[in-house]
Parts: structure tokens; sequence; C-alpha cells
């Protein structure tokens, strides 16, 4: 289990990390979940030591990265692809890792084969395109066999046969009762890899909870009602307390009451019907809506906080 | 906000118990793999190795050629052994680039993270890259360097030149009739070759610390170019008053004071500080700037 307590980092005047707590659980796959520039990366190396907080505590099964006498058999970390001299094969690389905390040497073949590099093991690293560095990065993360793994966007850069490829290992991974600690800045893809959900913005906790959790308790059930006398049906619902918004094309989002109660007052009113669905908002929408007011940089556009 | 999950059920995975803990053993394995499967290090190692050998070559024979065309003052300064390690100047600099790269390197590219990361403990990791580059550095020169000795001195006696008697004055050098040869027995000679590993061995720990310390390869090794060429030629243009009495302690003439053999030899007297001071001395400058370096390895983010 990771624990993160009141977690705080700054460059400078900036804010990375801040009064950050949270805590990542074994067995399953936990979606570290921010826009980007959120601090999700800082965080990361403060949980391996290679950052100092300038306040509170981040530790492993209640030891700090320091006290592990062999770091890497009981964390691996992905922090960025090709994070490897361009010289040098995957296999030295792998060995010279190997070493430094007593590794077998036979476990290099091993992960090699794990990841798909056994063919272009004594390749020089430089020749690698990205997809091929971040399963390099992976290997080396898993040459300790270790019980907690994280991972800093792991599918930048890989083709959509590759996402599924570290999809699976993660999941995979977790089913072994590993801690597996996944940092995106794409929600969607947190939905279909994660469990359990830590969510940040500009370097505060935004959520700590699981997927299902998130998405419910963060979006109103709203649903999609079309009907020919629309302007009569959104008059009725409102007066049974319902909000109605327009839906497009003619059709009324309508929140705060049920589609079956809907049903039962158009019926009553003689009001026909041709549509009555339960929307599901996107993730994607909630966790913009989140986050929205703490990206720091914008796109273009009038949305922009400020000249 | 919400509560979180409860923890599943950890399936029970084979956990391996190794005794110890990830220390200076470990890492000076490790840091010794990294040096060897990278080109860099053997290419400085062929540099190394040709530029001794060769300038000795080449140094040996134009000198031989001279010999019977010298003046007096020219004559005095003859050193058949400081001839036959010519190639040190240009081999301190192959060092300094091998020693800055050890560290430089890894931050280029970020596996310093790696490293970092499985040696939590970071006076491990300078210690054992201290290390290998020190033992590689050392015994490539050294070997170059007596390499060097014999091949220069063979030249000289390959063009008729001989060893002068043991106690031989300045003034039996000046008017002898053949080439003077040195011999590794000669006195200093042994001393001026082994210093010569010893000299560019510490040079190359001085350019790890530098690389420790601004973590960018370029900007290590300006810096310690600029050590070891420009500092010198702005000395030499304050006034002598000034000059003469910093010039001894710049570590170009230390590694200068290290190889030559000043015991038949005037012109440097006084000028330079005594081999085993300027090594003594070398040394101190190494530690200070590895100290400087370890100071910013541990506090600083990695």
């Amino acid at each position: 289990m990771i624990k993160a307590v009141a977690l705080t980092k700054s460059y400078g005047r900036t804010r990375a990390v801040d009064d950050l707590s949270f805590e990542v659980h074994d067995g399953v796959v936990t979606g570290f979940l921010g826009p980007n520039g959120s601090g999700k990366s800082t965080t990361m190396r403060m949980i391996l030591g290679l950052d100092r907080p300038q306040a509170g505590t981040v530790t492993l099964d209640d030891r700090t990265y320091h006290d592990l006498a062999w770091p890497l058999r009981e964390v691996g970390a992905v922090l960025e692809a090709k994070a490897v001299h361009p010289g040098r094969s995957a296999r030295n690389h792998l060995l010279g890792v190997a070493q430094s905390n007593a590794i077998p040497k036979g476990r290099v073949d091993e992960v090699l084969d794990l990841v798909g590099l056994a063919g272009v093991a004594d390749r020089r690293v430089g020749k690698f395109s990205l997809g091929m560095g971040q399963r390099l990065g992976i290997a080396t993360a898993l040459l300790g066999d270790p019980g907690v793994l994280l991972f800093d966007e792991p599918i930048n850069g890989l083709d959509p046969e590759g996402i599924l490829w570290v999809r699976n290992l993660l999941k995979s991974l977790a089913a072994e009762g590993r801690t597996i600690f996944v940092s995106s800045h794409l929600m969607s893809e947190m939905a279909l890899t994660a469990t359990d959900l830590v969510v940040i913005g500009r370097g505060r906790l935004i959520a700590d909870t699981t997927v299902r959790e998130f998405i419910s308790s963060n979006t109103e059930p709203t649903v999609l009602v079309r009907a020919p006398e629309d302007a009569r049906l959104s008059d009725l619902l409102v007066s049974l307390g319902a909000s109605v918004a327009p839906g497009g094309e003619g059709g009324l989002l309508v929140t705060r009451i049920t589609p079956a109660q809907i049903g039962e007052a158009a019926l009553g009113a003689g009001i026909a019907l041709h549509e009555l669905s339960p929307q599901l908002a996107s993730l994607e929408e909630v966790f913009m809506d989140l986050t929205s007011d703490t990206v720091d940089y914008h796109g273009g556009g009038g949305t922009g906080a400020g000249p | 906000m919400t509560t979180a999950s409860p923890p599943a059920p950890a399936a029970p995975r084979a956990a391996v118990v190794q005794p110890g803990r990830a220390g200076l053993g470990r890492a000076i394995v490790s840091e010794w793999t990294k040096a060897r499967s990278v080109r860099s290090t053997w290419i400085a190692v062929a540099i190394v190795v040709m530029a001794g050998v060769g300038l000795s070559a080449l140094v040996s024979n134009i000198e031989a050629g001279r010999w019977s065309t010298l003046g007096v003052a020219d004559r005095a300064q003859f050193d058949p052994v400081r001839f036959s390690q010519t190639g040190e100047f240009i081999s301190q600099f192959v060092v300094g680039v091998l020693g800055a790269l050890v560290v430089t390197s890894e931050y280029a590219t970020g596996s310093v993270r790696t490293t970092l990361a499985g040696m939590p403990r970071r006076m491990n990791v300078l210690g054992s890259k201290a290390v290998v580059a020190a033992v590689v550095v050392f015994l490539v020169s050294e070997v170059t360097a007596f390499v060097s000795f014999f091949v220069g001195q063979a030249i000289l006696t390959a063009h008729g030149g001989r060893t002068l008697p043991v106690g031989s004055s300045i003034v039996t050098q000046i008017r002898s009739p053949v080439i003077p040869v040195e011999t590794i027995g000669g006195v200093g000679a042994l001393r001026a070759v082994f210093l010569c590993g010893i000299y560019l061995t510490l040079l190359a720990l001085i350019a790890l610390g530098i690389g420790l310390i601004v973590r960018h390869t370029a900007a290590a090794i300006s810096l310690y170019v600029g050590v070891l060429l420009v500092i010198p030629l702005i000395i030499q243009i304050l006034p002598s008053h000034i000059s003469d009495g910093i010039e001894k302690y710049l570590p170009s003439n230390l590694g200068l004071a290290m190889i030559v053999v000043t015991t038949r030899k005037t012109d440097f007297a006084g000028v330079l500080l005594s081999p085993w001071a300027a090594v003594a001395l070398l040394a101190v400058y190494a530690v200070v700037v590895g100290a400087v370096g370890a100071w910013f390895l541990t506090r600083r983010d990695a």
C-alpha cells in the first residue's frame, strides 16, 4: 500500500503538489488522474524518493522509500520513455539495473521475453521506437518482480495494439496482488483499466474513490425526452419539480426526476412520448467539469483564465 | 471526498528474501556494466593509448634529430621522460570527458532516475561512479604511460642515444655528444611516468565532480577545459608579481610538476611544486570538487 500524507512540493513560487493525501491499495489498478501539469509526475518522483517534499510523507507499507533494502525488488517505476543511454543495448541496460539490486542475471531474459523485446535485446536503444522504449521501461520496472508498480503515462506514444497490451498487463499485475498506480490525463483510459481513482488538479486532491463512485457521485441522472408537444411536457415536468433544458434536435434534457415519473406524468396528461432515454454522462465530461477550474494552461478560445 | 475501496485480498506472491541491502559493491558492479557497454568509454581508452604512444614516438623522433643542433639552454631542458609523456596533454581532455560523461550522460537521458531509484543512498552512486572512472582511467593511463616511456626511449636509442652515467650533472648532459636516454631506474623517471597516470586519474575525478555540480555534458566539459586551458591563459596576462604566486597551483602546472624530471634541470626550479606536493594538492582539489558534487547529488531533486 502506498500512503501519502499531506505531501507538499513547490518549485519557486509554484505549488506543484499541495497538501496531497491519498492511499493506493493492493490488488487493484489505481488510476492517478489529472490534467497535464497537475503534479502527477512530481508526486510519483516523491514516492520514489527522487524529489524531496517540503512537507508531508509518503510511505510504502509503512516504510519510506529510503528504508527499502533492495528498492527495485519492492518498487518498479516507469517514469519516462527511453530514459536509457542510446548507445547501450537493451540487455546491457537491464543487466546494469539488475546488478545494482542483486537481481539474478536470468531475470533479464525473462523480462525481455515478457515485454516482447527478446528479438532486439542486443540492439542499441537509440534505434528503438517510442513504443519499444516504453516496453523497455516496463521491463526495467518488472526486473525485481516488485509488489508495487508505478507507471507515469504508460500509454503515451503507443499504437492501439500496444495500448491494449499495457491495459492487460496492468490488470494481470494487479490480479497477482500487486499495488498498481498508473497516471494518466485521459479519463477514458482510466475507466478501462482502473478500479480505484485518485484525481488531482493543480496539485490538490479532487477525489480519492473508485471509478464507479466517482462517476455516480459526480453526475446527475439525466433523461432525454422527445415529444411532439414538448412545450406542454416541459411545463408539466417543471410543475413536478424537475429541471428541463433544451437537448438539441427538439429533445429535452430532464433532471431531478426519474424516467418512470416522466412516463406516468405524460400518460396522465395525454402527451405522446417519442423517446425516453436515461443519459450516461461521459467520464471525460465528468473529469473535465471537475478539473476545468484547476487546469493551468487552457487552449486558445474563450475559456482561458484571463489574458 | 468519498471513501476509498477496501483493499482487495492480495494473492500471495513468492517473496524472495535477499539478505543485506543495495550498497556500494553492487553499485560498482552495475556502474562497470554501464561503463563497458557504451562506445564512448572505449573510444576514450583508444584515444588515450594512441595519443600517448603515438605522440611519444613522434616527439622522441623529432627531438632525437635535433640533439646535435641544440644550444646549451635547450640541452639543459632536454627531458627524455617528458618527451615520452607528451600524449598526456591530449589525454587530460579525453579523461575529463570520460569522467564528466559518467555522470552527465545519465542526466541527459533521464536514466539517472533509474539509478537513484535503485540506490536511494546516493553516496553509493557517487562512490561507484568514482571508483569505476578512477580504476578505468588509472589502468589505461598507467599502461599507456609506461609503454610510451619505453617506446620513447627505444626511439632515442635507435638514433644513437645512450643513458648517461648515474649521478650525471646538468653539465654532463649539456656536453654529452650522444642523445641522452633515460632508464626507468634513472633519477625521477619511474616517479614521473607513474605520476602521469595519477595526474590523469585525479583529473577524471575532478571532471566527474564538475558533472555532478552542473549535470550537463557540454557545460561540464566547458568548465573543465576552462580550468585546464583558459584560466592559465588569463593568469599569464596578469602582472608577473601576481601570476608567479598563483601559477604553480594551477592543475595544469601541478601535472607538469608531477611529470617533469627536475633533478638535472634548472628551468623549473622554484616555479613548480615538488612532485608529491603537486599530487597532494591536486588530490585536495579532487576531494573539494567531489564534496561539492556530493552535496548537490544528495540535496537536489533528481
